[in-house]
């Protein structure tokens, strides 16, 4: 990833905290073809139909985005040239091209080689991502068709340009605001940015192997977007259920909340201002803690809360429960675990769960100094 | 015990939609699917156990209308419990609508003098939210008016919102007869459990049933939990709707969504099997209560509730 002097010079003059660096990401493409929708609707939780109604962008609009590392998402207008961008492409970790699925004419084809060509130039690390966009507008058949022309165009645009683009690492995605495509597509973008991805993942692993839980996420809690996942394949049906649970949860909470003078749970302690205590991490082999929920480590009077829930499945054996931890203010732990082990052994589940927080905290550090340090 | 609801209202004015979306858990976006409906449907959905709504939903065009109106009048008029009528509002023929309303007014007075009414301004969503409550203030004194002497009840209603689960938990609220008794329990459940509020859910709507709280304006009350917190007062369907939404979710993975809880920053709850046909929600806003103790205490009342239900649904023959 690079990072230059006037790479940060830059971020400071468009923030005011510009104390830390922030990865960059571009998203490009032509006109009407969804840049600004798909920003909004991952990031501002914009409602769809608004989306509807968005104007066309007429200046490149910087937004700061704080998920698991900090984000700098340019969008642009859809006439931008490398000329007009107003910054060098080295200054980019990612592009993000969005091609309208059903728009297989040449421009946007002749547009999106123009910047990796004109990107490999100055940046040969950039990643580069398609988004072939509003996929949920066609029938099956016609998505894949569509996609594979748009894919082939490309890639024989590219090698007409210069053989040695053959071997181009360019990533295509099906994406639509009207699902979750569009999370799981960026997730995958996020992904390879994140630096500390390996140690999350680990930290997945380890919860997965201790809790018999067949499959486990960080999402980031607003986007919905996960920031990490343990090393099994993920089933788009299983993330898609965990994103709608994170929507549901998201909305319940400030349904019922109080808006008494003197709410009792106002004066509880969140994770937002308290640290979470040391946690001494549990060795991977030791299966058989069952000491009851949050005893080893309340220290009285106050223990910090973090909210949790879980929904249970399947009323059929074995049956499965979704669980949702809260691990930093932004950041939840999702885990599909055998209802069996989340009753029986509850305790062991917590453990995990604080061993988990812990491992996530003491990396969000590293990222924090990370991203402070490289500046000064 | 069995009440017949009628679905009335012109073609293409949504009454299909809504029924499939209420009662078969039809996700909103598979009604631009649905056909024309030809004559009459009829559907007994068992609600409450033994309380079965025998739903008609009635075919909107002008020719099954005039039918409805003449030969078949006595056939559809007769034992109506409610009639739900549905107008478009952006009907571009509210005078037809209008007549026709004021038709079928004429035949329930003539066969079910004791039929309830409600009038449902529907797909609000079409208004700009700027125009809307005029546009909907509007048309419910239209409607009023239309309606002379006859009692009814007017909510606006869009498929793609929480609202329709507003006027359909009030509207099968009529039909449950003794729908005070529980709530009365209810209150007694939730000072048990040191809850703001309990609020019971049928099991396959999940339409509010009753509530801790007392329906009337909560200035009246001012001990009740409900009004000390001031609670957002769309709860109740916003409830209905996110659990219904979720339960579709659970269903594309072929699971079915069992009970929740939650310990979330704002508040505690549990959301839970209380008797064969439905669900309670108990919502906690003291810190200290746990989960486990409110699944212990829905635990211990379920045989309660079971009975009263029980009794409740036989009492009113
Ligand atoms: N069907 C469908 N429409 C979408 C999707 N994403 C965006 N749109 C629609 O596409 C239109 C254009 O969206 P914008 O987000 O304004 O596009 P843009 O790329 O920012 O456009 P410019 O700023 O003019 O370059 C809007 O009407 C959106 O509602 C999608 O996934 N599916
Ligand atoms: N925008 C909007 N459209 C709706 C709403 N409810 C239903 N519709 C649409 O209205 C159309 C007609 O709905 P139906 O439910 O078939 O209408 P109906 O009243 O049963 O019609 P008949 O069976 O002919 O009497 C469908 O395409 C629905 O998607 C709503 O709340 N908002
Ligand atoms: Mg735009
Ligand atoms: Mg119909």
């Amino acid at each position: 990833m690079s990072s230059s002097p006037q790479n940060y010079s830059a971020v400071a003059n468009s923030h005011t905290n510009g104390t830390i660096r922030r990865t960059k990401i571009l998203l490009l493409g032509t006109r009407r073809s969804g840049k600004t929708s798909l920003f909004q609707v991952l990031f501002n939780g914009f409602p769809l139909k608004q989306a509807f109604y968005l104007e066309p962008t007429m200046r490149v609009a910087k937004h700061l985005v704080d998920t698991v590392i900090p984000l700098e998402i340019w969008d642009c207008p859809g006439n931008i040239t490398v000329d007009t961008l107003g910054a060098s492409l080295a200054d980019f970790a990612t592009i993000v091209f969005v091609i309208d699925i059903r728009d297989l004419y040449q421009q946007p084809v002749s547009k999106l080689v123009e910047f990796i060509v004109a990107a490999c130039q100055v940046n040969p690390d950039i990643n580069f991502e398609v988004f072939v966009h509003k996929a949920e507008r066609l029938q099956e058949d016609d998505k894949l068709e569509n996609f594979r022309q748009i894919h082939e165009r490309v890639m024989d645009r590219l090698i007409d340009e210069s053989p040695e683009f053959e071997q181009f690492p360019l990533n295509f995605h099906l994406t639509s605001i009207y699902d979750h495509s569009l999370r799981e597509a960026f997730s995958l973008v996020l992904h390879k940015l994140i630096e500390s991805l390996p140690y999350l993942e680990d930290l997945l692993n380890v919860f997965c192997a201790n809790t018999a839980s067949p499959k486990a996420f960080l999402f980031d809690t607003s986007s919905k977007i996960h920031v990490a996942t343990d090393t099994s394949p993920v089933d788009q049906a299983t993330h898609n259920l965990c994103c709608d649970y994170l929507s549901m949860l998201n909305s319940f909470g400030p349904l019922y909340r109080s808006n008494a003078i003197n709410d009792p749970r106002t004066s509880r302690d969140s994770p937002a201002t308290t640290p979470p205590p040391t946690a001494t991490p549990l060795s991977p082999a030791s299966g058989s803690v069952s000491a009851s929920p949050g005893v080893p480590l309340a220290s009285p009077p106050k223990p910090p809360f973090f909210p949790c829930a879980a929904t249970s499945l399947s009323p059929s054996h074995p049956g499965t429960t979704l669980t949702y931890h809260l691990v930093t203010p932004h950041l939840a732990l999702l885990a599909l675990l055998p209802t069996t082990v989340y009753e029986v052994r509850r305790g062991l589940v917590e453990w995990n769960v604080v061993w988990f927080r812990e491992g996530v905290r003491e990396i969000w550090e590293v990222e924090k100094e990370r991203s402070a340090g490289e500046v000064v | 015990m069995k009440k017949k609801v009628l679905l009335m209202g012109a073609s293409g004015s949504g009454k299909t939609s809504m029924r499939s979306m209420i009662f078969s858990n039809n996700p909103a976006s598979l009604t631009s699917r649905l056909g024309a409906t030809i004559d009459v449907e009829q559907n007994h959905v068992r609600f409450l156990g033994d309380l079965i709504l025998n739903l008609w939903d009635c075919g909107g065009q002008d020719a099954f209308m005039d039918s409805y109106l003449s030969t078949q009048r006595s056939v559809i008029f007769s034992h109506v419990g409610v009639m739900i009528y549905v107008f478009d509002v952006e009907s571009r023929e509210m005078e037809k609508d209008l007549e026709y309303y004021r038709d079928c007014l004429e035949g329930l007075s003539q066969f079910s003098k004791n039929a309830n009414v409600f009038l449902l301004v529907h797909k609000v969503d079409l208004v700009r939210e700027a125009e809307r409550n005029t546009v909907v203030e509007r048309k419910v004194e239209e409607l009023e008016k239309a309606s002379g002497e006859t009692p009814v009840k007017v909510f606006s209603t869009s498929i793609y919102d929480e609202s329709l689960y507003k006027a359909w938990s009030n509207i099968v609220n009529t039909l449950i007869p003794n729908a005070r008794n529980l709530s009365k329990h209810l209150r007694i459940f939730a000072e048990a459990c040191n809850a703001t509020e309990v609020i019971l859910f049928e099991r396959t709507t999940f339409l509010v049933i009753a509530t801790s709280s007392h329906a009337d304006s909560s200035d009246a009350f001012p001990s009740d939990p409900v009004a000390l917190h001031a609670l957002d007062p769309k709860r109740y369907e916003r409830t209905s709707e996110l659990i219904k939404a979720f339960k579709q979710s659970c269903s594309r993975l072929r699971e079915e969504f069992r009970s929740l809880e939650m310990e979330l920053a704002e508040f505690t709850a549990v959301l839970d099997e209380m008797t064969k046909n439905t669900y309670v929600l108990v919502v906690v806003h003291d810190p200290v209560i746990e989960t486990a103790a409110i699944r212990m205490n829905i635990c211990m009342a379920r045989k309660k509730f079971e009975e009263l239900q029980g009794d409740s649904l036989v009492s009113e023959k």
